[in-house]
C-alpha cells in the first residue's frame, strides 16, 4: 500500500507514509525527540516515556517511538506539556539511580547522563528515596550487571531474545521493583548464555557491561573501523584504541552482522595481539644445539634466500612449495602466491582452504562454475524465506552471527531442516533433524532427488533451459528410495521424504552447508549433491536461495580469490589458460609455470618422498590442524628447509629452521573476502614494539634476493594490482570501500555495484551441471578393532589452532580442555562415567580427553573439538583424501575409547 | 446537653463505599504474575488503615508485621527475620481485640502457609521466584491461549475470516467456544479496573455469527511426514489434538464410538445451547485441513483393542471423555424411574426426546449437566422441574447464568437438601424422593467454600415420578486399564499429557481431568499435539502470519458491558432452538472498542510478557 499521508510536526508539514512512527517522520525531518530505552527494530516498547509528544487534540501524550502517523495529525515535539513530562521521567529514574558517574565505565557514553545535561536538572532529586540496595552480579570474566544503574528499559533482554536469539536474558522481579535476571553469577560457566556481550552493546547506561569497557574512556580512545578476524561472517567492528593498544572490542553495523558479535569477536579477538608470547624478531635454529637464536632481518632473509636458491638450482623450482595464510589479508595471500610462482617459480602454492572448503571451491566450480556462496547472509536468513535446509553446518558455534540470524528466521517462521549426525543447538529448533550417519551426504542428496523425481517436484523449466547431465543423474538417483537411504543414513525415510518435499515446495529456500559436507573423501560429490538438488528444484539465482557453504576462516574465501592455489591464479584464472598466463607474464615480467602444482595435503606426502624439500609457511599450523599429526610432523622433518612466518611460535614452529615474526590485522592494512564474497576492509589500529614487519615486506624482500625485481608496494597498491589482473576484482579498490562501498565479487568494473547473488539467468559456467555422484563409504569404518566413529568440529569459544582466541583467559577459563561426546549408551556399556578422563585411540595414535556422555551423537559416534593440546584429534584423524578437493577425511575416522586404568 | 443528631455521613459514605468498589474492582483484575507477599502487603496496609487504634497488637504490631513483610519483599531478610515475622504473626492472632486485628494476622499466617516457596525464595535468592512476571490476564488464563486481544482487534476492524483463523491457530471451536465457553478470559480482564470485563465470548459469538467458519479457508498444512497418529475420541480434545498434528504434516485417523463427531459438544450439550448445525461448521472446517480420517461407531474395547491401535500407530492420544454418569448408590436407585442425566441428555440428542407431559421431574447435582438434564426436561413438557443440591446455591459449580435462566424456564430449586431414598409405592413406581435437609458448616480450606452437614431436621420428601442424577461422570476405564487409573477414576499423565511409562501414549481432555471444559479440553488437546511432535522427532511450525491490527489508543471513558440476552424463557422453553441472542454491530463495535489491548500496552509488549 503506498499511501502518503501529510502530518504537522512542530509546524513543518511532512509527507510520511501510514507506516512510519511518529519518531521516525521526526528524525527524518531532523526533528530531536529524546530517547531511551527505544532500540529500532528491536526494542519499541516505550517503556520509559521520553519520547512522549503532544498530539493535537489528544489530552494523553504519546509515545512517538510505537505511535504510527496518522493523516493530518499534527503534533509538538517539545510543547511545555511534553517538556515536564520528559523532566518527570527523568527525575523518575534518576531518583534511585546511583548517580556516583565517576566509578561508572559508562561515564561519558552514559545515554542517561546525557539526557540529564541536557535537561539541565537540579542536583537536588525531589523523588530520592532509600531503598534496598541490591547485590551487584559480577563472577563472570567479561560482563557485569549493576542493578542500582538499570532503568528497567528491557533493551538488553529484547536483545538477547529477539536478535542474538539466544534467550537467557529475562526480567525479575524484586517485589514491586523490576530488574534484569542476569546469568553473570557465580554459575555463569553453567548458564546457556554464550558471552556474545550484545546485550552489553545495548545498555544505554553502565547497568550491563562488558568489563573491559572499565579499562578506557571513549573519548580517550581511537576507534578504529575493520573486520573479525575469525569466522568467515565478516563482521565489522570497531578496535577500540587506547595508547597504541587495543583495549576493546565494539560490534559495528556491517552488512553481515548487522550490529552484531559473537563472543570470538567480541572478547577474543585483541588480547592476542598485544600477548608476551608474539614473536618479536627472526629466529634461525642452530644446527650444532638444535636452539632457535634470535637473528636480524638480513641474516634470516639472506639464509632463506640462499637455501631455497640452492634447492630449486640442484632440484628443480618444484622442489619449493609456499602457503598461504587464509587469516591474513588478501593482498598478503596475492603477494605470497606472487613469490612462490615469480620466486620460487613453481604453482606448489595452497592455503588452508584445502582442510577446510576446498571441496566447496572445487565442487561448486565444476558444478556452476563459481566455486563460493551464492547468496548473501541478510538474504538467506530474511524475513521471507520459507524453508532453511542445513547441512553439516552448526552455525552457533562455528559462525555465530549468522547463526544468530537463522535462529531469528525460524522465530520469525521459517521452517527448518537440519540434516547433521549430531544433536546441534539449531537442531532443537528443527522442523525436522535428519540426523544422519556421518560419511553419508551423498547418498542423503540422491534420495532427496530420487523423491523429487518420484513425487513429481523437479523444475522441469529450470532443469531444460538452464542445466545439463540431468538424464545420468536421473538414472542414478533411481536406486537411492527413501528405504535404502535409511538404511546407509540410519535416518527415518518418512523423515527424508518429508524433507525433500518441504524443501522442494518451499517458495524460497536455501541450502546452507558447512564442513560437515566437505570434510571427507568424497568431499566434492557432496558438495555436487547440493548443488545438484538444489538445481533440480530451480533454487538457483534468485533470491533467498542458492548454495551456501559457510566459509570457515575469516579469508579464506580471498585466499583462494587470491589464486593461493595450485592450478589457479588470481580469481580463478586457470593455469590451464594460456591467454591467462601470458597477460600474468605480461604484468609480472617473469615466465611462468605451466605445471599443475601441489596440494596442500600432497605437499606433505611429496616432502616424506623428498619431492618437496623447502617450504615456506605463512601463518599456518599444520602440525595442529592436519590431519593424522604423526604423518605431518614427519613431513616436516624430512624437509631440508621450512620457513614459518607466524605470530606465536607455534607447533609446527619446532620443525622450523627460519621463523619470522608476522604483522596481526591490528597492525596492517587490507582486505578480507567474507563467506558471501563481500570484500571489507581491515585497518591498521596499532603499532608494536619489535622487529615484526608487514607480511608483505618480508615477501617483497624475500622475492627481490632470489631474484625477482618486486618494489615495496603499499596495500592499496597492491589491491590496484590485483584489480588490474583479476576481472572478478576488477572493480575493487581501497578507495571505494573507504568511501563507504559495499562490494560483493564479481565486481569486474569501476562502476560495478557488485553481485550480490551469482547465477542469475545464467550459471558462471554457462549451464548447471547435474554431476552424478554415487554414494561412497568413508574410507575407514569402523570395526572390531575401532568400532567407533569420530568426528570433529570446533565449540563457539575457540578458533581453530586457540592461537588467537586461547588467550584470553576467560574463553580459556568457559572452554579450556579436550573432550569426546560419547553415547549414553557407548559409555554405559563402557562402564565410563560422564567427565571421565578416557582413553581415545585410532590406527594412527592414542590420547586421552575427557568423556562427555549424553545422546549428542548417536550411539556408535563420538565427536571432539580440535582445538585442545591436551588431547589433539589431529593425532587421530585420518588423513584419506578426497580425489578432486585433496581434502582430509576430518570428519570420519574409526577409534577405540577405553578407560584409562586399563 | 447531650444532643443526639441524625447521621449526616451517609453522602459521604457513599462515596466510601463507591471507592471501595473500585478497590474491589482492581482487585478482580489483579493480573496473573503478582507476587503474592506484595499482594499481601497491601493487603496487611489497607487492614493497618481499618485500626482503631485501640489495642496494642493491633495498632502497632500490623505496621510491625507489615515492615518484616516488606524487608522480605525486597529481599532483605534472612531467616530469623522470617522466624520472628511468624512468631508476631501468632501473637496478634492470639491477643488482638477484634477480627480487624487477629483476622489480619491470621490471612497473614495463610499467606504465608500457601506461599512458602515464595517466601524462601525472596530469603534465599533475594527476588522473586522466575515465575513471578504479569501476564495478559486473557490469554494468560485461557487454556489454549488463544490472542484474544488480537481477534477483538480484528473483529473492531471487521475483518472476521482472520479473527476466526486467529482463534483456529490455537483453537479450532471458535464457534463452540462462542455458544459454551466458561470464558476463563475475561475473570481478569483489565478492563474490570475501568468498568467491568470486556464480554469476549459475546464477541466471539458475533465473529462466528458474521461468518460460517467452515466458509474461512483453514491454513495450508505442512507437506506429509508419512506418520501415523491414532485419536482415540472424537470429542473436542481429541479433534483439537488431531487438527493441530494435521497442521503439522502428520496423518490422524480419529476413533470414535458414536455414529458422530464431537463427544460432549454434541452428545452432552443440548442443542438450544449449542445448535448441532453450529457445531458441525467447526467440525467441518477443521476436517478441511486434510490428513484427517474419522472411523465412526468404532470403539476401543469393543470394535478392537487399545494394543492394536498402539501396534499400527507411531503414537497415541486417548481422549474418550468422561461420558458415563455416576448414580448415587441411595436406597431404591435401581429402578427404572432413576437414571443419569448424562444418558438423558445423550437420548435427547440422538433425537430420543421422551415426552414427560404429566410426569414431575427431579434432577439431583449442582453443576451445568444438573442445569442442562432440568432445562431439557422443562422442554420435554414436564409437568414440573425441580433441581435438588446438597448445598447453597452460591456454592453450585453450574454458571450462574445457567442457573438464572432455568430458574427462567421455570425449574425449581431446593437447595440444602440431601437425597437419601427414591420412594416408591407397591408397584415399584417413584413417587418421591427423601431427602435430608442440610446446614451449612464450617469452610472447607481446600475448596474454600462452605461444607454441609445433616441438619437436625425430619427427612423431607419432594413427590415425583422421574429422578434424574446429574453428580458427575466417569469414563469408561476398562479397555484402558493398563495405563492405570487415579484413585478418582480418570488417567495419569505428566504435564506434557504423555502417560508415564507408555511411551508414545498420550492423554488428555475430561479422562484425565474429569468432567471439566471444553477449553480445558482443547488446550490439552492443542499441548497434547505439540508434545506428540516432539515425541516424534519433529519440532514443526505451523502457526500462520494473520495481521494483528495496530493497537489503538484506549477508550478511557466507562462504559457498561454488553450483556448477551436470550428469547423470552416463555418462547424457549418449549422447543430446543438456540436461546441466546448474538450482539448487533453497534454492541459488537462499542464493546471490542473497548479492549485495553494489553498485548501491546503494558507487559504484553515486553518479553515474556505475554503468557
Amino acid at each position: 500500500m503506498d499511501k502518503t499521508i501529510t502530518v504537522t510536526v512542530d509546524g513543518k508539514t511532512v509527507k510520511a507514509s501510514p507506516d512510519e512512527t511518529i519518531l521516525e517522520v521526526a528524525r527524518r525531518s531532523d526533528i530531536y525527540i529524546p530517547t531511551l530505552c527505544y532500540l529500532k527494530d528491536v526494542n519499541d516498547i516505550g517503556a520509559c516515556r521520553m519520547c512522549v509528544v503532544e498530539v493535537e487534540g489528544h489530552e494523553h501524550l504519546y509515545t512517538s517511538c510505537n505511535t504510527k502517523v496518522k493523516d493530518g495529525m499534527v503534533i509538538f515535539t517539545h510543547s511545555e506539556k511534553v517538556k515536564l513530562s520528559r523532566e518527570f521521567v527523568l527525575q523518575l529514574i534518576l531518583a534511585n539511580h546511583d548517580v556516583r558517574c565517576l566509578s561508572c565505565s559508562k561515564s561519558g557514553d552514559c545515554e542517561l547522563q546525557n539526557l540529564s545535561k541536557e535537561f539541565d536538572l537540579p542536583i537536588e532529586n525531589p523523588y530520592r528515596h532509600k531503598l534496598v540496595k541490591l547485590e551487584s552480579v559480577t563472577a563472570n570474566p567479561f560482563l557485569s550487571y549493576y542493578p542500582e544503574l538499570c532503568i528497567g528499559c528491557q533493551r538488553c533482554v529484547s536483545t538477547c531474545n529477539k536478535v542474538v536469539g539466544n534467550g537467557v536474558l529475562r526480567s525479575s522481579k524484586v517485589g514491586t521493583r523490576t530488574f534484569i535476571d542476569a546469568p553473570f553469577g557465580d554459575d555463569w560457566k553453567n548458564t546457556k548464555c554464550e558471552l556474545c556481550g550484545n546485550c552489553a552493546k545495548v545498555c544505554p547506561t553502565g547497568a550491563l557491561v562488558a568489563k573491559n569497557m572499565s579499562k578506557y574512556r571513549l573519548s580517550k580512545v581511537e576507534k578504529v573501523l575493520t573486520t573479525c578476524p575469525h569466522c568467515a561472517t565478516g563482521c565489522q567492528m570497531y578496535l577500540m584504541v587506547k595508547n597504541n593498544k587495543v583495549v576493546d572490542v565494539r560490534p559495528a553495523d556491517g552488512p553481515s552482522n548487522k550490529g552484531l558479535l559473537c563472543v570470538k569477536g567480541r572478547f577474543g579477538s585483541f588480547n592476542f595481539i598485544h600477548s608476551p608470547e608474539r614473536l618479536k624478531y627472526p629466529l634461525i635454529r642452530n644446527k650444532e644445539t638444535g636452539k632457535f637464536e634470535q637473528a636480524t632481518w638480513d641474516e634470516a632473509l639472506d639464509l632463506i634466500a640462499t637455501k631455497f636458491k640452492a634447492i630449486k638450482a640442484q632440484y628443480g623450482a618444484d622442489a619449493l612449495a609456499g602457503f598461504a595464510c587464509s587469516r591474513s589479508p588478501n593482498e598478503d595471500c596475492y603477494m605470497l602466491q606472487k613469490m612462490v610462482r615469480c620466486a620460487f617459480g613453481t604453482n606448489n602454492v595452497d592455503n588452508c582452504a584445502r582442510v577446510c572448503h576446498s571441496a566447496s571451491v572445487a565442487g561448486l566450480a565444476m558444478t556452476l562454475g563459481s566455486g563460493a556462496m551464492t547468496n548473501p547472509i541478510a538474504d538467506i536468513t530474511g524475513s521471507d524465506v520459507d524453508v532453511i535446509m542445513l547441512v553439516g553446518s552448526n552455525p552457533e558455534e562455528a559462525h555465530p552471527v549468522v547463526g544468530m540470524q537463522i535462529r531469528q528466521a525460524v522465530s520469525r517462521g521459517a521452517h527448518l531442516i537440519v540434516v547433521d549426525p549430531r544433536d546441534i543447538g539449531l537442531s532443537r529448533e528443527a522442523d525436522i533433524h535428519l540426523k544422519l550417519k556421518p560419511g553419508t551426504n551423498v547418498a542423503f542428496a540422491n534420495g532427496m532427488m530420487h523423491i523429487f523425481i518420484e513425487e513429481g517436484l523437479v523444475d522441469e523449466e529450470f532443469i531444460k533451459n538452464r542445466t545439463e547431465g540431468f538424464e545420468e543423474l536421473k538414472e542414478i538417483v533411481k536406486d537411492y528410495t527413501p528405504e535404502y537411504v535409511s538404511k546407509i543414513c540410519h535416518i527415518d525415510p518418512d523423515h527424508l521424504r518429508e524433507a525433500a518435499r518441504m524443501y522442494a515446495t518451499a517458495g524460497k529456500a536455501p541450502i546452507i552447508y558447512c564442513l560437515g559436507v566437505t570434510e571427507h573423501s568424497t568431499g566434492t560429490e557432496g558438495v555436487m549433491s547440493m548443488s545438484n538438488m538444489a538445481m533440480m528444484v530451480g533454487k538457483l539465482g534468485r533470491p533467498g536461495c542458492g548454495v551456501n557453504p559457510l566459509r570457515g576462516q575469516n579469508n579464506v574465501q580471498g585466499a583462494c580469490d587470491m589464486g593461493a592455489m595450485p592450478g589457479d591464479m588470481p580469481g580463478y584464472q586457470k593455469i590451464t589458460n594460456e591467454e591467462v598466463m601470458k597477460k600474468f607474464e605480461k604484468s609480472w615480467g617473469v615466465k611462468l609455470s605451466r605445471k599443475q602444482g601441489l596440494h596442500a595435503t600432497d605437499v606433505f606426502q611429496a616432502a616424506i618422498d623428498k619431492k618437496v624439500r623447502g617450504l615456506f609457511i605463512f601463518g599456518e599450523d599444520p602440525v595442529v590442524t592436519d590431519a593424522n599429526q604423526h604423518h605431518i610432523v614427519k613431513a616436516l622433518e624430512s624437509l631440508d628447509f621450512l620457513v614459518i612466518d607466524d605470530l606465536f611460535f607455534t607447533e609446527s614452529c619446532q620443525y622450523a629452521d627460519v621463523v619470522l615474526p608476522g604483522t596481526s590485522y591490528a597492525e596492517k592494512e587490507g582486505t578480507f573476502s567474507n563467506t558471501e564474497r563481500r570484500v571489507q576492509r581491515v585497518r591498521k589500529a596499532v603499532t608494536l614494539e619489535g622487529e615484526m614487519r608487514l607480511d608483505t615486506d618480508i615477501f617483497t624482500d624475500l622475492m627481490n634476493r632470489m631474484g625477482y625485481h618486486q618494489p615495496y608496494l603499499t596495500s592499496a597498491q597492491i589491491m590496484d594490482e590485483i584489480a588490474s589482473l583479476t576481472p572478478i576484482f576488477g572493480g575493487i579498490s581501497h578507495k571505494r570501500l573507504d568511501d563507504g562501498e559495499t562490494l560483493q565479487w564479481p565486481c569486474p568494473t569501476r562502476d560495478s555495484k557488485g553481485t550480490p547473488i551469482l547465477h542469475v539467468g545464467k550459471f558462471s559456467r554457462g549451464l548447471g551441471l547435474f554431476y552424478p555422484a554415487k554414494y561412497q563409504p568413508s574410507a575407514e569404518l569402523p570395526d572390531d578393532e575401532y568400532p567407533l566413529i569420530l568426528m570433529t568440529g570446533r565449540v563457539l569459544y575457540h578458533y581453530n589452532t586457540r592461537a588467537m582466541t586461547g588467550k584470553t583467559p576467560g574463553l580459556m577459563e568457559k572452554e579450556g580442555h579436550s573432550f569426546i561426546e560419547v553415547n549414553t549408551a557407548d559409555a554405559a556399556r563402557l562402564g565410563i562415567e560422564n567427565g571421565e578422563r578416557i582413553r581415545v585411540s585410532s590406527r594412527r595414535g592414542t590420547i586421552t580427553s575427557e568423556a562427555r556422555v549424553s545422546d549428542k551423537v548417536s550411539p556408535g559416534e563420538t565427536w571432539m573439538p580440535f582445538h585442545f593440546p591436551d588431547g589433539n584429534a589431529n593425532v587421530l584423524t585420518n588423513a584419506a583424501l578426497d580425489k578432486f578437493a585433496r581434502i582430509p577425511e576430518y570428519k570420519v575416522c574409526a577409534i577405540r575409547i577405553e578407560k584409562l586404568e586399563q | 446537653m447531650y444532643k443526639k443528631h441524625v447521621l449526616k455521613n451517609n453522602q459521604r459514605n457513599k462515596l466510601i463505599i463507591s471507592s471501595l468498589n473500585t478497590f474491589e474492582k482492581r482487585i478482580h483484575a489483579n493480573p496473573p504474575g503478582v507476587c503474592p507477599i506484595a499482594t499481601h502487603i497491601a493487603y496487611l496496609h489497607t487492614a493497618r488503615s481499618q485500626t482503631c487504634g485501640k489495642c496494642v497488637p493491633c495498632a502497632k504490631g500490623l505496621e510491625q508485621l507489615e515492615n518484616m513483610m516488606q524487608r522480605i519483599l525486597d529481599g532483605d531478610a534472612d531467616m530469623n527475620l522470617y522466624n520472628d515475622m511468624v512468631h508476631l504473626a501468632k501473637t496478634i492472632k492470639c491477643t488482638a481485640d477484634c477480627a480487624i486485628g487477629y483476622e489480619a494476622a491470621y490471612m497473614a499466617l495463610c499467606n504465608i502457609k500457601n506461599f512458602n516457596d515464595e517466601y524462601m525464595h525472596h530469603i534465599e535468592h533475594h527476588k522473586c521466584h522466575s515465575r513471578i512476571a504479569i501476564k495478559v490476564p486473557c490469554m494468560y488464563n485461557c487454556p489454549a491461549n488463544v490472542n484474544i486481544p488480537g481477534y477483538i482487534a480484528l473483529i473492531n476492524e471487521e475483518k472476521y475470516a482472520d479473527a476466526v483463523n486467529l482463534i483456529r491457530e490455537d483453537n479450532p471451536f471458535p464457534t463452540a467456544c462462542a455458544f459454551v465457553c466458561e470464558k476463563p478470559c475475561e475473570s481478569q480482564c483489565r478492563r474490570c479496573l475501568i468498568d467491568s470485563q470486556i464480554n469476549i465470548r459475546g464477541l466471539k459469538k458475533f465473529a462466528v455469527d458474521q461468518i460460517a467458519v467452515d466458509q474461512v479457508p483453514i491454513p495450508k498444512r505442512n507437506v506429509d511426514t508419512g506418520k501415523r497418529v491414532a485419536v482415540i475420541g472424537g470429542g473436542p480434545s481429541g479433534l483439537t489434538c488431531a487438527y493441530f498434528l494435521s497442521r503439522m504434516g502428520h496423518s490422524v485417523v480419529v476413533y470414535e464410538g458414536k455414529e458422530k463427531l464431537g463427544g460432549m459438544l454434541r452428545y452432552g450439550i443440548p442443542n438450544y445451547r449449542l445448535p448441532k448445525d453450529r457445531l458441525d461448521q467447526d467440525i467441518d472446517a477443521l476436517l478441511a485441513v486434510g490428513g484427517i480420517e474419522v472411523k465412526l461407531n468404532s470403539m476401543v474395547g469393543r470394535d478392537f483393542t487399545i494394543e492394536e491401535i498402539e501396534n499400527e500407530y507411531d503414537a497415541v492420544y486417548v481422549s474418550i471423555g468422561a461420558q458415563k454418569g455416576k448414580v448415587t448408590p441411595i436406597k431404591n436407585h435401581d429402578n427404572p424411574g432413576v437414571s443419569s442425566a448424562m444418558d438423558m441428555l445423550d437420548q435427547v440428542a440422538h433425537g430420543n426426546i421422551p415426552d414427560f407431559t404429566g410426569k414431575h421431574v427431579v434432577v439431583i447435582g449442582g453443576g451445568n449437566v444438573a442445569m442442562d438434564c432440568s432445562r431439557t426436561a422443562v422442554r420435554c413438557r414436564a409437568a414440573s422441574v425441580t433441581v435438588v443440591v446438597r448445598r447453597r446455591q452460591e456454592d453450585m459449580t453450574a454458571l450462574p447464568s445457567e442457573i438464572q435462566s432455568a430458574i427462567e424456564e421455570g425449574v425449581e430449586l431446593r437447595t440444602l437438601f440431601a437425597p437419601s431414598e427414591v420412594k416408591l409405592d407397591e408397584n415399584g413406581k417413584v413417587t418421591a424422593l427423601i431427602t435430608q435437609p442440610q446446614i451449612t458448616g464450617h469452610y472447607d480450606e481446600r475448596t474454600g467454600t462452605p461444607t454441609v452437614r445433616d441438619a437436625d431436621k425430619p427427612p423431607y420428601e419432594i413427590p415425583c415420578d422421574l429422578i434424574f442424577m446429574a453428580i458427575g461422570q466417569s469414563i469408561e476405564s476398562e479397555p484402558f486399564a493398563k495405563y492405570g487409573i487415579s484413585s478418582k477414576m480418570n488417567f495419569v499423565t505428566d504435564n506434557t499429557t504423555a502417560i508415564k511409562e507408555h511411551p508414545g501414549v498420550f492423554a488428555g481432555g475430561d479422562c484425565v481431568t474429569g468432567p471439566a471444559t471444553a477449553i480445558m479440553a482443547i488446550g490439552t488437546g492443542k499441548i497434547a499435539a505439540i508434545n506428540i511432535d516432539e515425541y516424534l522427532g519433529y519440532h514443526h511450525e505451523y502457526h500462520s502470519n494473520i495481521e494483528i491490527p495496530e493497537a489503538k489508543q484506549n477508550m478511557r471513558s466507562h462504559f457498561g458491558r454488553v450483556q448477551l440476552t436470550e428469547r423470552s424463557a416463555r418462547e424457549r422453553r418449549i422447543n430446543f432452538e438456540p436461546v441466546e441472542n448474538g450482539m448487533s454491530h453497534e454492541e459488537a463495535m462499542q464493546e471490542s472498542g473497548k479492549c485495553l489491548r494489553c498485548d501491546v500496552f503494558g507487559s504484553g509488549k515486553m518479553e515474556g510478557g505475554l503468557v
